[in-house]
């Protein structure tokens, strides 16, 4: 044990995981800005902050187990896990808990806990054991298409919920690590038209929120005080920030309720409007310095099984890191997509510091223990 | 100990490509921060501060209206108007459906009317104006289930009588664009209450005061939450009438049923103590902007609610007018004291017969008896002597032609007809016949009751008019007195005692024992002329003018009864109650 832990102290992505600790207390900073006046949850102002303090270390503490798991336990027992991510999404589906008109949550004791974003992390491990194990047969175009197969039914079970949102995480995961593993760009090619070409047909399947989401997007003009008021709001108080911004807790639109889901989905916009550009530079430098340290920490991995569940990690961050800021902007539809580290939320927060575990993981087991 | 990494070249290469779409990516972001908060900070800025800053408008307490003895007649009170903010409502038809039940507006106007305003959506849009109050506490206790309907409370003018004196209090409504245009003053916008008729429209800059408004920041629900700059809004001030509420009331009551108007003033002032005017309508109805089928139901009325017919309303003045005939004829020596004309019932002039009321005659009469009796034959003479130029003098002596210049708005002028007028309005030359007709109040001639009231009020007064008016005094909101309006002489007849001193014993002797003998008071020495004049429109009009005491007066009466029949036998009944009302003689 003695040995490990030098072993550990030694090895340890330092500057990776400083970098996640200042962002987790960046976030926590900004939440209590953007709740403080909340006065919906009782008077306590530090009511969100608190409770997100106590994802952030329990998320923490998975980080920590995770480390001293060797990553090539996957190797026997990622069907297992993807097997309990199916399960877990099923039992969302019939004993789930409903808000606002979608159902992902599962309770657990006192804690409600939304298992598509486990599934998130199962998904980067299955993927990561099957397409290193198979990485040869991926030339066949039919065993190409085998992944999409474990995706899609996935993706099939968080839009039941219905979350568009998530669902677009696991294709970007698997798209991405199949670009990883070195799938021929003929084959990503291909899949990418036919999946444009089947949007229409797609679009049935969609709900009218999802349906009117889209069309905003398109024009967010078009019904300034409904769907489209979040993004009109959200660029005004970004672009309100200016170079350095109103101050923290001072930020017009966050402070007086203009801005909805602002501790949530929109929280960047309290950061562009409160702390400028000084303050989404500052952050989106540190979301360079966490995916850099994770694509070098797949590039270094011991083999093709981390390099994948490196690849994996990182394509999980980046996808909400880029959606979510550019749907802030209004570049990007609103999916819905939280923001790593920032967003409240003890699911997603736990769920973002498990794949940080995971990086470490890789890390960590570069070398033979 | 670090074994060579097993990953393969071709992997390690997508990786870099990974690599160089997350740089690309994250610059895209970059680049767009940039210019969102670098380049168009700026604006964002500004919209963000008007996103949360509001200009609130309050509006000042419109001043009250008293009568002369300061009883309260016109004042404001708070009415509640029921409102939707659209930014609050979740679901609007299952809101209207609720909302309908207690309101008893239907659910479908109400959501149009909420769908149609596509402004502010934190702006509440108005659905029902002045609620009543029972209503008002159900829609309170059940506020949950009602969320985005708020009650505000806005001041609505309000008349305490309803239909007393409308016509001379006026009315007030929305300002429209026609008078914004008008008045192209940033003291006005849209929205903003103004007087729109009588001593509300005449006095309105004095009565609207100064509006008052606040820059207050808003939450996202546009609840205050700070206020920036206050200025507080002045006031209007009051207005102390010159009409007695209780002289007023009577007067209506003896109207109630009748078209018509009844004017009584001090001859020594110009004060007007009561200004009836009937049928008549109530200003509540348009205090916070009239409904169409009130307005459809007042404007299309044959009778002419809305008509303030004694400073408007245009009629043949009859016998009344034979004072003036009389006041001419003697100033221009065509006739004395003393001399006398007969009457056989008839008078011949150019082969045209005209006849006198009284078909048997008078026989001979002098100026005293020819007023007392108002035999037609005795002024057919003296209007065939003056002639047109004469007497067309002594009409612009009593300003007659001429606005009273009473403080209402939109008075008329009445048609005094001329030789030249004629030959301009009628293209004819003047025919002697007509200067007959004219003698005796007929013909061409058209007056308002209230400038046959100056006739009256100038022979009281022995040749002073005062000029009319409604207003005494104006006092501020404070109480204090800012204006007294005094009595000021608005024309000196210039005609001489003594024949003022003549009509007058004509006057009296018409109540002792002619044609005005039922305005006679036992108690009071009353002075008056009755009248009864043909028209186009059917029944004759039947006047009553007068005056009292007769040797001191200090009250001037003129009645008026459209297509009321016989003067002395309707109109003159009514100035008698009137006068006993006034000196408090019971009866």
């Amino acid at each position: 044990m003695k040995e490990k832990l030098d072993k550990l102290t030694e090895n340890l992505d330092y500057t990776l995981l400083f970098a996640v600790v200042l962002l987790s207390f960046y976030g926590l900073l900004v939440l209590y800005s953007s709740t403080r006046l909340a006065a919906t949850e009782g008077s306590d102002p530090y009511f969100f902050v608190k409770r997100q303090s106590l994802w952030a270390l329990s998320g923490f503490l998975f980080l920590t187990i995770i480390i001293f798991i060797d990553y090539h336990n996957l190797e026997r027992y990622s069907k297992v896990i993807y097997l309990g991510a199916i399960i877990l999404l099923i039992m969302v589906i019939f004993a789930g808990r409903s808000t606002y008109g979608a159902r992902r949550w599962l309770a657990i004791g006192p804690f409600d806990f939304q298992p598509s974003e486990f599934a998130k992390i199962a998904l980067i491990a299955f993927l990561a054991d099957f397409l290193s194990k198979n990485k040869q047969k991926l030339d066949n175009f039919f065993y190409y298409l085998l992944p999409f197969a474990y995706t899609g039914l996935l993706i099939l079970l968080v839009f039941m919920q219905p979350d568009l949102g998530t669902s677009l995480v696991y294709l970007a995961i698997l798209i991405i690590m199949l670009f990883a593993v070195g799938v021929k760009i003929k084959y990503l090619v291909f899949t990418f038209f036919a999946a444009l070409s089947s949007v229409p047909a797609l679009w049935i399947f969609l709900k009218d929120y999802q349906k009117n989401r889209l069309i905003l997007f398109l024009n967010p003009n078009l019904d300034p005080l409904g769907g489209g008021y979040n993004v009109i709001q959200s660029r005004i108080a970004i672009g309100s920030g200016g170079f350095l911004g109103n101050g923290i807790f001072s930020g017009l639109q966050s402070q007086l309720n203009f801005l909805p889901a602002q501790h949530t989905d929109f929280i960047f916009s309290v950061v562009g409007e409160e702390l400028g550009f000084v303050g989404t530079i500052l952050l989106l430098g540190l979301y360079t310095i966490i995916l850099w340290r994770g694509i070098k920490i797949a590039l270094e991995a011991r083999d093709l099984l981390g390099s994948l569940l490196a690849a994996g990690a990182v394509s999980f961050l980046f996808f909400h890191i880029v959606v979510n800021i550019g749907m802030a902007m209004g570049m990007l539809p609103a999916t819905g997509l939280p923001l790593p580290f920032l967003s409240y939320g003890g699911s997603f927060m736990i769920s973002n510091l498990i794949v940080i575990g995971i990086l470490l993981n890789v890390e960590l087991h570069k070398i033979k223990w | 100990m670090r074994e060579s990494s097993t990953v393969p070249e071709d992997v390690k290469q997508r990786l870099n490509w990974l690599l160089i779409f997350v740089v690309i990516c994250f610059s895209v972001l970059v680049i767009s921060l940039w210019y969102l908060q670098m380049i168009k900070g700026e604006e964002f800025k500004e919209r963000a501060v008007e996103n949360c800053i509001r200009s609130l408008v309050e509006d000042a307490p419109r001043g009250r209206i008293y009568d002369r003895q300061e009883e309260l007649l016109v004042t404001n009170r708070p009415a509640v108007v029921v409102s939707i903010i659209p930014a609050e409502v979740n679901d609007l038809e299952k809101l209207s459906e609720r909302l309908s039940r207690i309101i008893g507006i239907s659910p479908e106007e109400i959501a149009l009317t909420v769908k149609n305003y596509r402004e502010n959506p934190f702006k509440p849009v108005k659905i029902l104006d002045d609620c009543k109050t029972n209503k008002i506490v159900e829609i309170e206790e059940r506020k949950d289930e009602l969320k985005g309907v708020v009650l505000e409370v806005k001041p609505r003018r309000d008349y305490l009588y309803h239909d007393f004196a409308a016509h001379s209090l006026g009315y007030v409504g929305e300002i429209d664009k026609e008078e914004l245009q008008r008045f192209g003053n940033p003291k006005f916008q849209g929205g903003d209450i103004i007087g729109k008729a009588g001593l509300e429209k005449y006095y309105d800059d004095i009565l609207r005061g100064e509006k008052g408004g606040k820059e207050v920041e808003v939450d996202a629900l546009g609840q205050e939450v700070a206020t920036l700059l206050y200025q507080k809004p002045i006031p209007g001030e009051d207005l102390v009438l010159t009409i007695d509420r209780d002289l007023q009331l009577y007067g209506e009551n003896l109207l109630f049923d009748k078209k018509g108007s009844i004017v009584v003033s001090n001859p020594n002032s110009g004060e007007i103590l009561a200004l009836v005017n009937r049928p008549s309508f109530s200003p509540n109805l348009f205090a916070n902007g009239i409904s169409s089928s009130d307005w459809q139901r007042l404007s299309s009325d044959a009778d002419y609610p809305l008509t303030n017919r004694s400073v408007q309303g245009l009629y043949s003045p009859g016998s009344i007018f034979k004072v003036v005939t009389a006041i001419a004829a003697l100033e221009e020596g065509v006739t004395d004291r003393k001399r006398k004309i007969y009457c056989s019932g008839s008078f011949e002039l150019a082969g045209q017969v005209f006849t006198c009321w009284k078909e048997t005659g008078h026989g001979s009469l002098s100026i005293v008896d020819g007023i007392a009796h108002s035999c037609n034959i005795y002024f057919y003479t003296l209007g065939k002597e003056l002639e047109i130029e004469r007497y067309n003098k002594y009409m612009q002596k009593f300003g007659l032609g001429e606005k009273t210049g009473i403080d209402l708005p939109a008075e008329a002028i009445g048609t005094i007809p001329s030789a030249q007028w004629k030959k301009r309005e009628v293209k004819e030359i003047w025919f002697p016949g007509d200067t007959i007709n004219l003698s005796i109040g007929q013909g061409y001639l058209l007056l308002t009751p209230l400038q046959v009231h100056t006739i009256i009020c100038a022979i009281a007064a022995d040749g002073e008019i005062y000029k009319l008016h409604l207003v005494k005094k104006i006092i501020s909101a404070d109480g204090k007195t800012v204006k007294e309006i005094k009595p000021e002489v608005y024309k000196d007849v210039g005609i001489s005692i003594n024949t003022f001193y003549i009509v007058k014993e004509g006057l009296r002797q018409t109540i002792l024992k002619g044609t005005g003998w039922r305005a006679n008071i036992k108690e009071l020495a009353v002075a008056g002329k009755t009248g009864t004049a043909q028209n186009p429109q059917g029944e004759t009009h039947a006047w009553f003018i007068g005056f009292a005491p007769y040797e001191n007066p200090e009250v001037c009466i003129t009645v008026f009864l459209e297509n009321g029949g016989e003067g002395g036998e309707a109109a003159a009944p009514m100035a008698r109650a009137m006068l006993e009302k006034y000196f408090n003689i019971k009866n």
